[in-house]
């Protein structure tokens, strides 16, 4: 095709906002998906992402419209994951900026705007779901004048449950959004934005052809670190899969090429031919850091090899997910994983436990400390047990963030005491329009770890939506704090705090493990350590009561299943020194709903 | 040799609101199929051994007619009796008529154990059981010395009180054994739903038993005798010896097998008794000596133990830790659970089985 007829485009929006239902608008229109073949959201394949509604591992549509070659990349809606919007905005030469009629801008539609203005990208603004009953379509069309400075008439207004509008957006994007201008003639380069590991065609790798061609019997070769491979598939999707034996400039599209191993593969590396390489690789992207660490245990030690099957094959899907051998007195073998955040940890727990039917225990999430030795030395910290102890610190830094917390002025007030509870420091706030504001907190990363979202949602009525962005170091009063269960330290509780609020979460947390952890034969003292100093104390009083009054006539099988029924639960519950614990216990202090 | 025998009577005019035992409502037509099913049943399996004890419980028993009592005595009168056989049947207290005490007397019952479960109003109502008449029960004394007592602790709204109270009234009736459970909330119960009573205060309960009964034995969990009146029918299953049991849903162990009969009336009539058997290994067997034998306060006699499996109870770790602890106690070469712990002794049964 010819690249004037090829149109490279996303959609990027605030999560919830209706990107997904648009495309299988836009797909239903472009007749690649008959009415019949529409399941909803086509375009989301896990069947998590169906569930929660949000899109994880993009994907990328060819469509043909109007004689054009449509190719439509999906990009994920939460923040965790805004690293992958913006490698499959390096793929296009526009994007369509979606907003809910609804619900206006939210922090999410602000920082992907701005990624796409950082890919030089031809935007276009859309106010989507204007068919619900409660759509302002006016008062949206005001605040993406003033916030961004569209104009009135470059708006349009569509509704993904309907296809109103839908035929003009895919006009728009004829006219508006530029055609690629590669060099069709010059060598190849082709930038990576994605891969899928396929259990038999191995990594398939997205790309965007950017000059030159590709056929299905070239040798190609990563530009990073000049491995070669022979092509065995070559092709794109409409969402089927079709093999085509050329890509051209313009194009997206797959690859296969037997490569076995992920990590082989760098996402924003460039492709070239190997006997015709390219002199300089394209603009690539940095490497992705995770920013969030926790330690992840089998319940039973027998699952630890299962466990790191189970991570290894996620971790071929998803190039974020880090995760290096660990060991805890407490729980002894398992796995120090990073993520991108606490989402991105979430979804990795659920697959653990749903796909892989792990029984599995979580430590709590810690950010990276830098932490500063009284000899000069740095070291980083991502695991709270790895603390030097007290007389060789200098001092510790932790990651800062600032928000955009989009609200409406009613809610400043909670806000704010949210904030400030979090250690957070005003910025400023920014009018979106009269009723509504952008809250800019500094805060620290390890604040928003726990229940920083769901306290922000509860506090006001969900109509707050929350974005950050890293903002680099800090020096702070923190304190390595540790949980002694029955006298014995547990490595695997273990925090690190700030000194002035090290009080209350050692209280909080004494109290909810006693709660969690069922009574033993014996009482079990909790305490919260500082520096070798209790500074919080609850006691689990012992059991009174695990016995059967009367047998059951002569009915003893009875009597003996219930024991072994019992002895089952036992099982289940990990022995921290003498005392039982449910693994729950680990899970629930960091509960992500709670 | 078997030397114990349960008979079921499944039959109950009444159903108790806690009651998950075997049981149907009293039915005259199907009460006599039931007996020939029993007497065919009986006929099957059982090899003529010499008995000890014979323990006809339910159900309710004593709600049989005279006739139909008779006709269930004729069918036990073919077992081979010992001369000093403890001969159990269970009564209500609406059913302790001179007719059938008389009865029960001249076919040769000698303990009587008596379901009260508690003199409280509230308790009894709770439990959807009729007020208690005292005259009825010590007129049973009159026919029966030996005579035991059931009660029910830890109801719904019970407090330290209402149970003292109910213990003084068993203790004013000087009876020769007294069996008191605390409440089971079992499935497929009308009080299934319920919440038990808080542990804490199901303990404090306990330790007023053990307080108040203290001029009798405490031999086992739940069971209190004069000296000399432990239940020898009992204590056949807490030192894990094999026994007959017949009827519907009754259970037995004979030859290394624990089985359970039909629960249904409508099989069981047919003689089709439809056991559910558990064979059991030596290891089995092992595990069903703690089991039972830890209820017994005095526990397990480590000579016999030996005798009976070949092996040294003192050379298990665990139950060396547990002496170390003092969980566990060893007296007169007999090794048993810590009275501070026997209420816990699920707790200890699980860290040995």
């Amino acid at each position: 095709m010819n690249q004037e007829k090829i149109r490279n485009f996303a959609i990027i929006a605030h999560i919830d906002h209706g990107k997904s239902t648009l495309a299988d608008r836009i797909l239903e229109l472009s007749g690649n998906v008959s009415k019949r073949e529409m399941t909803d959201q086509i375009l989301d394949n896990m069947e998590l992402e169906k569930e929660r509604g949000i899109t994880i591992k993009m994907n990328a549509v060819r469509l043909n419209y109007k004689g054009y070659e449509f190719n439509l990349i999906d990009t994920p809606g939460h923040v965790d994951f805004s690293y992958e919007v913006s490698r499959s905005l390096a793929a296009c030469e526009g994007t369509i900026l979606l907003v809910d009629a609804t619900q206006g801008i939210e922090a999410q539609t602000l920082a992907n705007y701005y990624l796409a203005l950082e890919n030089d990208l031809e935007i276009i603004p859309v106010i989507n779901k204007i068919d619900l009953p409660n759509a302002d379509p006016e008062k949206v069309t005001l605040e993406l004048i003033n916030t961004f400075g569209f104009k009135k008439d470059e708006i349009i207004l569509t509704s993904g449950k309907t296809g109103e509008g839908v035929d003009k957006l895919l006009d728009a994007v004829i006219e508006k959004i530029p055609a690629p201008k590669g060099n069709k003639d010059g060598k190849l380069k082709a930038l990576i934005f994605d891969s899928v590991f396929d259990s038999y065609k191995g990594v398939i790798i997205h790309i965007r052809i950017v000059d030159g061609k590709l056929s299905n019997k070239d040798k190609i070769r990563f530009m990073s670190n000049n491995s070669s491979y022979d092509i065995t598939e070559l092709g794109y999707t409409t969402p089927k899969i079709v093999n085509v034996n050329e890509l051209n400039a313009g194009d997206v599209g797959y690859l296969c090429a037997s490569i076995k191993t992920i990590s082989d593969i760098k996402i924003g590396d460039t492709i070239t031919l190997d006997n015709n390489p390219c002199d300089e690789p394209l603009k690539g992207y940095s490497e992705v850091k995770p920013m969030v660490y926790s330690g992840i245990f089998p319940v039973e030690t027998r699952e630890y090899d299962l466990l790191k099957d189970a991570l290894e094959k996620l971790a071929i899907n998803d190039a974020s997910l880090t995760f290096t051998p660990e060991t805890s007195k407490a729980l002894g073998f398992g796995f120090r994983c990073g993520f991108l955040g606490l989402l991105h940890m979430d979804i990795i727990k659920e697959r653990l436990q749903r796909e892989f039917n792990l029984n599995i225990i979580l430590t709590a999430p810690s950010v990276i400390y830098n932490v500063y030795l009284t000899n000069g030395d740095m070291v980083s910290i991502s695991n709270p047990s790895d603390m030097p102890p007290m007389e060789r610190l200098s001092y510790i830094e932790e990651p800062y963030i600032k928000t955009n917390i989009f609200t409406p002025t009613d809610y400043i007030g909670p806000i704010m005491e949210l904030c400030e509870n979090k250690r957070g420091t005003f910025i400023n706030m920014e009018y979106i329009n009269e009723t509504r504001v952008n809250i800019h907190y500094e805060l620290p990363l390890s604040e928003i770890m726990y229940d920083f979202f769901d306290k922000l949602k509860s506090a006001t009525k969900g109509y707050a939506s929350f974005d950050y962005e890293l903002i680099g170091y800090r020096v702070n009063k923190l304190v390595k704090m540790d949980i002694l269960l029955n006298g014995e330290k547990v490595d695997a509780l273990s925090m690190i705090v700030h000194k002035d609020f090290a009080y209350n979460i050692g209280k909080n947390m004494v109290n909810k493990l006693r709660e969690i952890i069922p009574r033993q034969m014996f009482e079990v003292p909790i305490q919260a350590f500082i520096n070798n100093k209790a500074i919080a104390r609850e006691t689990i009083k012992p059991l009174r009561k695990n016995v059967l009054a009367k047998c059951y006539g002569g009915d003893i099988t009875r009597k003996r299943k219930l024991l072994e029924k019992q002895k089952e639960g036992k099982k289940k519950m990990k022995m921290i020194g003498s005392v039982e614990v449910p693994p729950e216990a680990f899970l629930e202090i960091l509960d992500l709903r709670k | 040799m078997i030397k114990s025998c349960y008979i079921h009577i499944p039959f109950c005019k009444k159903i108790c609101s806690y009651c998950d035992f075997c049981k149907i409502f009293y039915n005259e037509i199907y009460i006599n199929k039931y007996l020939d099913a029993l007497e065919n049943e009986i006929n099957k399996y059982y090899n003529n051994d010499l008995l000890e004890t014979i323990y006809i419980g339910g159900g309710t028993p004593s709600s049989l007619s005279l006739e139909e009592l008779n006709r269930l005595f004729n069918i036990i009168d073919k077992l081979n009796k010992s001369k000093d056989l403890e001969f159990t049947i269970e009564c209500n207290i609406e059913d302790i008529t001179e007719d059938k005490l008389k009865l029960f007397k001249d076919r040769g019952i000698n303990r009587l154990s008596i379901g009260v479960e508690s003199f409280n109003e509230n308790n009894l109502k709770f439990m959807n059981r009729p007020s208690i008449d005292l005259d009825k029960l010590k007129y049973a004394k009159k026919y029966f010395d030996n005579i035991n007592i059931d009660l029910i602790y830890a109801l719904p709204n019970e407090t330290l009180e209402i149970l003292n109270e109910d213990l003084n009234k068993v203790l004013d009736l000087d009876v020769k054994h007294i069996s008191i459970y605390s409440l089971i909330i079992e499935p497929n119960t009308k009080i299934m739903d319920l919440e038990p009573i808080d542990d804490e205060l199901d303990y404090e309960m306990y330790k007023l038993i053990c307080d108040r009964l203290s001029n009798y034995n405490h031999y086992e969990i739940s069971n209190f005798a004069i000296p000399g009146y432990e239940s020898k029918h009992n204590l056949t299953y807490w030192n894990n010896e094999e026994y007959y049991g017949f009827g519907m849903g009754a259970s037995g162990y004979v030859n290394d097998v624990r089985y359970t009969n039909t629960k249904s009336i409508n099989n069981y009539i047919k003689n089709e008794f439809n056991r559910v058997e558990e064979h059991l290994t030596t290891l089995d067997k092992e595990k069903y000596e703690l089991i039972m034998g830890f209820r017994k306060l005095s526990g397990i006699n480590i000579d016999k133990y030996k005798e009976k499996y070949n092996r040294d109870l003192l050379d298990n770790e665990t139950i060396k830790r547990l002496l170390n602890e003092n969980k566990l106690q060893i007296k007169d070469n007999n090794i048993f659970i810590n009275k501070e712990y026997i209420y816990l002794q699920n707790e200890i049964l699980l860290q040995l089985i």
